[in-house]
């Protein structure tokens, strides 16, 4: 019985197949928290198609889906998330240890020169249909509270802040006048003696 | 007098030995090499056409994928010409850290460097001596920054993550393993009968030469000019550095003065460990407009980033000089053709560490 | 008949001819493959050998997405290959292109549209331990029973 075991370790043992260390970022999975859908993560994503945020079967709500294939494993979407719906390695606990964290800013900037004042943006663009329905429905708005619309012929950009990131407007553009940055600013909260 | 050519032979693209596509033509007479050309192009993936117009948190990833070798200096020279343009200060402990990530990666690039020279003279098993404690360096590499090839660690005003103590005592104790075995490694490589054999003398370049079709790094300094662009940068003067320099200008030369610098990276990443500054490691801060050139050291020698970039940081103009093109070229101009038969062709080649992503982008 | 079969399947599935061919990446998939030669993950225990020559291999791995120059070339590669053969993606970019896969972009992902692809790894890069299991999960469903199905 054991010259069976020996014939068998002798000609059929291999190393033992490696496991991933828990330190090695992975593919980000989704863990059990509740998904804002505050899209930071497609925002930052610098590889194309690689996260999306999408709605569930059940009402209501939201979960961010990784595509294999398109994913780098850079860990940018876990850093920025503010629920902590993904994770992947170390990023979170290094990340509560040092007290890092990165910020975004985003910044219209439209061209006089070249805007014709169609409007297209300002209909496309999805948090100005929440803000304003008439905005949705008709096409024309007069509210102040919208991030921008065409006012007195010239597309005016009014809430900058109010920006979700999305280039919905810089994709709808037909002379490309309307651009939005993105501007990530990496952070540490200071300790206070 | 006309050249008498017998055959003219072509290496590659897909040829054993080559781990990238590359052709090299060579004219010869009987065993004798009298004038090689190297044919680019097989990799062109247009990078720096798809960086223009992005901001840095994208570019930074393009940067990285210019070359899977070396990477962590691409993002390191990117990212220094960003805070450049911008004014970004970056803490003490930041930038020892950065030092200490690209001399990790500095370590492996040799590694692999070394390990395909040796596999080219088929002396396998001291390529596979080198590719197993390549693989500690990668493990502390993967420990400190989360990632094997693609890091992804450096970020405008410091680094994404903060080694503590067990960590740096980790790194520190694989430092004395790779030291205690890279030592009879370099033995074995200085004294091997059929190493010097298929080495030494052969692939010369002279110094003029090499100043002459402007080689870089390793190639340059295996060939007697001191010129290293870290003695320029300030984090590694504070470190006391000064570059390797050795004068037999041949394919030993050029192995081994990326052995010695790999025995100098565990210096500098020991001296760094000890005298690790306490503090923050992001200091925050935005990019701007502006426009500067900037350069740093690859593990294959000067590279240089020229960037324009707009209000919000986003690339207008970008231009990135590799070091891998002078040296192939050198490689194409004075080391193959310098009385090399046809069998040491591939050994020149490689000893000058030739990397086609990079040179192509 | 069967007995030699069987014979022949279990001998095939413990030797596989390796050959991997850059398509334009960005070296980050080739050093990896190469890290599976070392010791510590040990290709050749599984019986799997890295020759980089087509004409003699089983599987070729393509890497990288596919450069103007490759769009043939890939193709003459793989006619070379003598049957039975399986082609495998190694990381991203012969998946989607990756990183490059932008307008701008001179690459022409996927691989797919090439050659047949029996088997994608994803990742940038992928791991040397999951190109090995890719390899040895892919090639015995392959090459068992070839010459009853062929």
């Amino acid at each position: 019985m054991a010259s069976v075991e020996w014939i068998k370790t002798f000609f059929f043992a291999k190393t033992a197949p490696l496991i991933t260390p828990s330190h090695f970022r992975e593919f980000p999975h989704v863990t059990d928290k509740e998904c804002t859908h505050c899209f930071q993560c497609m925002m930052i994503c610098p590889a194309p198609g690689a996260i999306e945020v999408i709605r569930t079967e059940k009402p209501g709500e939201w979960k961010p889906v990784i595509h294999l294939g398109h994913c780098i494993r850079c860990g940018l979407c876990v850093e920025i998330c503010p629920e902590l719906v993904l994770d992947s390695g170390r990023v979170h606990t290094k990340n509560a240890q040092d007290g890092t964290y990165m910020q975004f800013q985003f910044h219209i900037t439209v061209n006089p020169v070249i805007c014709m004042g169609c409007g297209i943006c300002s209909v496309a663009c999805p948090v100005n249909k929440e803000i304003d329905p008439q905005l949705a429905a008709k096409g024309t708005s007069t509210s102040d509270e919208v991030i921008m619309r065409v006012y007195k012929g010239i597309n005016t950009v009014f809430h900058e802040e109010k920006c979700t990131g999305c280039k919905t407007c810089e994709e709808q553009c037909p002379n490309r006048s309307v651009m939005v940055a993105r501007v990530l600013e990496p952070l540490q909260i200071t300790e206070e003696p | 007098m006309k050249k008498t050519v017998d055959v003219a032979i072509p290496l590659g693209p897909v040829h054993p030995i080559f781990k990238e596509p590359c052709r090299i033509k060579c004219e010869t007479f009987g065993e004798q090499i009298l004038a090689a050309e190297v044919e680019l192009g097989y990799m062109k993936k247009g990078i720096e056409r798809i960086m223009v117009g992005r901001p840095w948190q994208e570019v930074m990833f393009l940067a990285e994928r210019i070359c899977g070798i070396c990477s962590v200096i691409h993002n390191f020279v990117f990212i220094e010409t960003m805070e450049k343009i911008s004014g970004v200060s970056v803490p003490d402990r930041a930038a020892y850290l950065r030092v200490l990530a690209n001399e990790l990666d500095r370590m492996q690039s040799h590694l692999i460097a070394n390990f395909s020279y040796c596999y080219t003279i088929e002396h396998e098993t001291l390529g596979m001596y080198l590719l197993n404690i390549r693989e500690t360096v990668m493990d502390m590499l993967e420990y400190l920054t989360g990632a094997r090839v693609t890091c992804a660690y450096i970020v405008p005003g410091g680094v994404r993550f903060d080694p503590d103590e067990e960590d740096l005592s980790r790194i520190m104790k694989a430092m004395d393993k790779v030291e205690e075995e890279m030592l009879r490694y370099i033995r074995m490589f200085e004294h091997g009968p059929l190493i010097g054999l298929r080495s030494k003398g052969i692939g010369i370049m002279t110094a003029e030469q090499a100043e002459l079709v402007h080689a870089v790094g390793p190639t340059l300094r295996a060939s007697g000019i001191p010129s290293d662009c870290r003695s320029e940068h300030p984090t590694y003067q504070m470190l006391g550095f000064t570059p390797i320099v050795r004068t037999e200008c041949d394919n030993f030369a050029r192995i081994m003065i990326r052995f010695d610098e790999i025995l100098q990276s565990i210096d500098i990443i020991r001296t760094i460990i000890k005298t690790l500054p306490e503090g923050k490691i992001r200091g925050g801060g935005t990019i701007g407009r502006g426009q500067t050139t900037h350069r740093g050291e690859a593990p294959r020698g000067e590279l240089t980033y020229r960037i324009k970039s707009d209000t919000h940081g986003r690339i207008q103009e970008i231009a990135i000089q590799t070091p891998s093109i002078m040296n192939i070229e050198a490689c194409a101009r004075y080391m193959i053709p310098g009385g090399t038969s046809v069998a040491d062709v591939t050994s020149a080649y490689i000893s000058s560490d030739p990397c086609i992503a990079c040179t192509e982008r | 008949m069967t007995l030699l079969q069987s014979f022949k399947n279990a001998v095939r599935q413990r030797s596989i001819h390796v050959c991997y061919v850059d398509t334009g990446s960005c070296n980050g998939c080739d050093i990896e493959v190469l890290a599976c030669l070392s010791p510590r993950y040990d290709l050749e225990q599984y019986g799997i050998y890295v020759h980089n020559n087509p004409r003699e291999a089983d599987v070729l791995l393509v890497i990288g997405g596919v450069t103007p120059q490759w769009e043939d070339k890939l193709k003459m590669v793989w006619d070379k290959m003598p049957e039975p053969k399986v082609a495998v993606a190694i990381g991203n970019c012969p998946i989607s292109g990756c990183v490059y896969n932008r307008p701008d972009s001179l690459t022409r992902p996927p691989a797919k549209s090439y050659i047949p692809i029996a088997a994608e790894v994803p990742g940038c890069p992928p791991r040397p331990t999951e190109i090995i299991q890719a390899i040895l999960s892919v090639a015995p469903l392959i090459f068992k029973d070839w010459e009853i199905r062929r």
